[in-house]
């Protein structure tokens, strides 16, 4: 049972004694990209060969971190005499401000936020610094789709370094079914110390953490994502956690919210999550949708139904039904001419 | 339970803990956990890692795991294909089962360029004699693994003909004695010095030409956790028919050669930058140019005598 694996992961639970199994954990936790945060948390508490491979990982995250840490400062350096201090996202700003969900995490492309009524100047900065469209989204469709419909730009590349920088300027798209008040938490979002970029604040660093994982997407990065949030959570204090509630509902993020602590606390056993949860009586996602996260996350019986209707539920999240059959007509079109160029190629 | 040589377990025995996946092997500072089904892999293994210490119930965790299977449902039962599984998405070439030891070869090799990284790694042929290592540092043709080859004959310890494994803590080289790689026409070569009792069955009609492997001798294996320091660093090239030629170069040139064949240098950083430049600095660097084996192997020995090896 993965609810198990997770806990272990984090530390929270025994390693497997079964070697099999143990290394079946070990490689679940790699291809995940969770091994790093593993190591962390099981940092000298092992022995024999884990000690070794734990190191690996260690290394590889290390790299990561100071790749970030190279592009967090050429992205000041950018922006540098302008009024803009963009808020840094997700990964890049645990970093940035290393707390807990920082620790062993992999890294690489790079999450921004600005008010839409810079989104232009911001644009034009970097460009001018040498970010350009990354070529698979570099044409006339997805450029035009982006504009009209989505809460960030396309992605940018940079033509040297050949990182990626997604420049949002909300946490949902225009269309999506949830509406969250991003302007209220940038307002909110405070200055990373010693640096030109900005953080939210911690209660809206869960926030956000919980609507990109539950109201945005499919729940592409199950153990990561779970694993995230518990670690963010535990970093707020008793004060925060009372806030968490009122601000989820003032951001219109309550649903997010509560399918975040359910599913904390029901694959974890957080008993903070669970009596937030239900002191602040809040409405997690309906039944259906709980069992297919569940099903995605422990890679159980039913799991390509559950990817199935966590796939349709992202983009009924995303979009009204009528674009939604427009873009994927596109999508499918598009992915018929790219096996048609491979010459039906097959390779997993 | 202890490692021992897999030539003392019966194919039966291999073949069901490969398929299991619960063969663990060691070699110098790695272990290795193989699985796979086809029946080439299993006789692949009995024959050319037949020293090679093994245990057939895992009783660690280990640095690399090796699943060699089908690339989807359908090419397990219809014109069967593998392809090695890592853990981690490989660009890799779909083969016919017959070839599941190349793909096994392949995994392994890409698991120990990219994961492997408390070693700075890089793309060369080491052996070593009682004293210290010769690096043999080569694009693929370049002719490392017929040296490498040439050298066992001479005496030389094999250490790897696909991997310099530099420790950072005290900059010395570690063996990983997998056996030696060879394809098309220095497979005949090899034959003939090394006997045909060394050679594994030629596989052909690979995506590289033929392959085929010198098993690493039992006393290579034996000595696979005696990590030695780089003394001779050679940067070789063939040419048919070319008069030989050897040129010392400096160290920061030598240096220079190098960084680009490290898998993880970029990843590392400064201990990759560090202990390269202690290595270098305790060695001296060639390149040679030859037209034969014979010749390579001339001038290699007086190198090494040269630099008291």
């Amino acid at each position: 049972m993965i609810s198990e694996r997770l806990k272990i992961i984090a530390g929270q639970a025994p390693l497997p004694t079964d070697m099999l199994t143990r290394a079946e954990l070990i490689e679940f936790a790699d291809a995940h990209h969770v091994l790093g945060q593993m190591a962390v948390a099981w940092h000298g508490r092992v022995k024999g060969k884990l000690v070794e491979v734990f190191e690996n990982a260690i290394l590889r995250t290390e790299f990561d971190h100071r790749m970030l840490e190279f592009e967090l400062n050429r992205l000041e350096r950018a922006l540098g005499g302008s009024d803009i201090t963009p808020v840094v996202l997700k990964g890049g700003a645990y970093v940035a401000t290393n707390i807990k969900a920082s620790y062993g995490r992999r890294v690489s492309d790079l999450d921004i936020l600005v008010p839409v009524v810079q989104l232009a100047e911001t644009e034009k900065l970097l460009r001018h610094y040498g970010w350009e469209n990354d070529a698979a989204t570099d044409n006339a469709y997805d450029q035009n789709y982006y504009r009209k419909y989505m809460h960030e730009l396309s992605p940018l590349r940079h033509v040297k370094r050949k990182s990626i920088l997604d420049v949002h300027h909300a946490l949902v798209p225009k269309t999506s079914r949830v509406r969250i008040q991003t302007e209220k938490m940038i307002e909110s979002a405070v200055l990373i110390e010693d640096r030109k970029l900005k953080t939210f604040e911690a209660v809206d660093v869960f926030i956000h953490a919980a609507v990109h994982a539950f109201a945005d997407g499919s729940f592409d990065t199950p153990t990561r994502s779970l694993l995230e949030l518990n670690y963010l959570l535990q970093d707020l204090d008793v004060e925060q956690q009372g806030r968490l509630g009122f601000r989820a509902r003032t951001l219109g993020a309550e649903m997010p919210i509560a399918t975040a602590l359910w599913m904390l606390s029901t694959t974890m056993a957080d008993l903070h999550a669970k009596e937030i949860l239900e002191s602040e009586k809040l409405k997690p996602a309906n039944c259906l949708v709980r069992w297919a996260l569940i099903r995605k996350l422990e890679h159980a019986e039913g799991l390509a139904m559950a990817k199935f209707m966590l796939f349709i539920r992202s983009h009924y999240l995303r979009m009204p039904y009528t674009l939604l059959a427009a873009h994927l007509l596109r999508k499918i079109f598009r992915k018929g001419l790219a096996l048609k160029a491979k010459g039906f190629r097959t390779e997993s | 339970m202890e490692f021992q040589s897999l030539s003392v377990f019966s194919p039966k025995k291999v073949r069901d803990a490969l398929r299991q996946g619960r063969l663990e092997m060691a070699l110098g500072p790695f272990s290795m956990r193989l699985q796979g089904a086809d029946k080439s892999l299993t006789s692949f293994l009995l024959d050319v890692y037949r020293d090679a210490p093994v245990r057939l119930c895992l009783e660690d965790v280990t640095d690399v795991t090796i699943h060699v299977r089908a690339p989807n449902f359908l090419r397990k039962y219809i014109r069967r294909q593998v392809i090695p599984d890592p853990g981690f998405i490989v660009p890799a070439v779909p083969l016919p089962p017959t070839l599941a030891p190349l793909a096994l070869e392949m995994g392994l090799n890409l698991s120990v360029a990219l994961k492997c990284c408390r070693f700075t790694t890089f793309h060369a042929a080491v052996v070593g004699s009682d004293k210290g290592c010769i690096l043999i540092s080569a694009n693929s043709g370049g002719g490392k693994s017929t040296l490498a080859s040439a050298l066992m004959e001479e005496g030389y310890r094999l250490f790897s003909d696909e991997f310099g494994l530099l420790d950072h803590g005290n900059t010395v080289l570690h063996p990983y004695p997998r056996p030696v790689s060879l394809k098309g026409q220095s497979i005949q070569i090899v034959k003939n010095f090394a006997g045909v009792e060394w050679m594994s069955k030629t596989l052909s009609g690979t995506p590289k030409g033929d392959i085929a492997y010198r098993r690493a001798r039992a006393s290579d294996i034996a000595s696979a956790n005696q990590p030695l320091p780089a003394k001779l660093i050679l940067f070789p090239s063939f040419q048919e028919g070319a008069t030989s030629t050897t040129k010392e170069i400096s160290k920061p040139e030598a240096l220079m050669k190098l960084i680009p064949s490290s898998t993880n240098y970029h990843l590392l950083g400064e201990p990759a930058f560090t202990s390269l430049v202690r290595m270098v600095s305790g060695a001296r660097a060639y390149e040679i140019t030859y037209g034969s084996t014979a010749e390579s192997l001339r001038i290699t020995t007086e190198l090494a005598e040269g630099t008291d090896l």
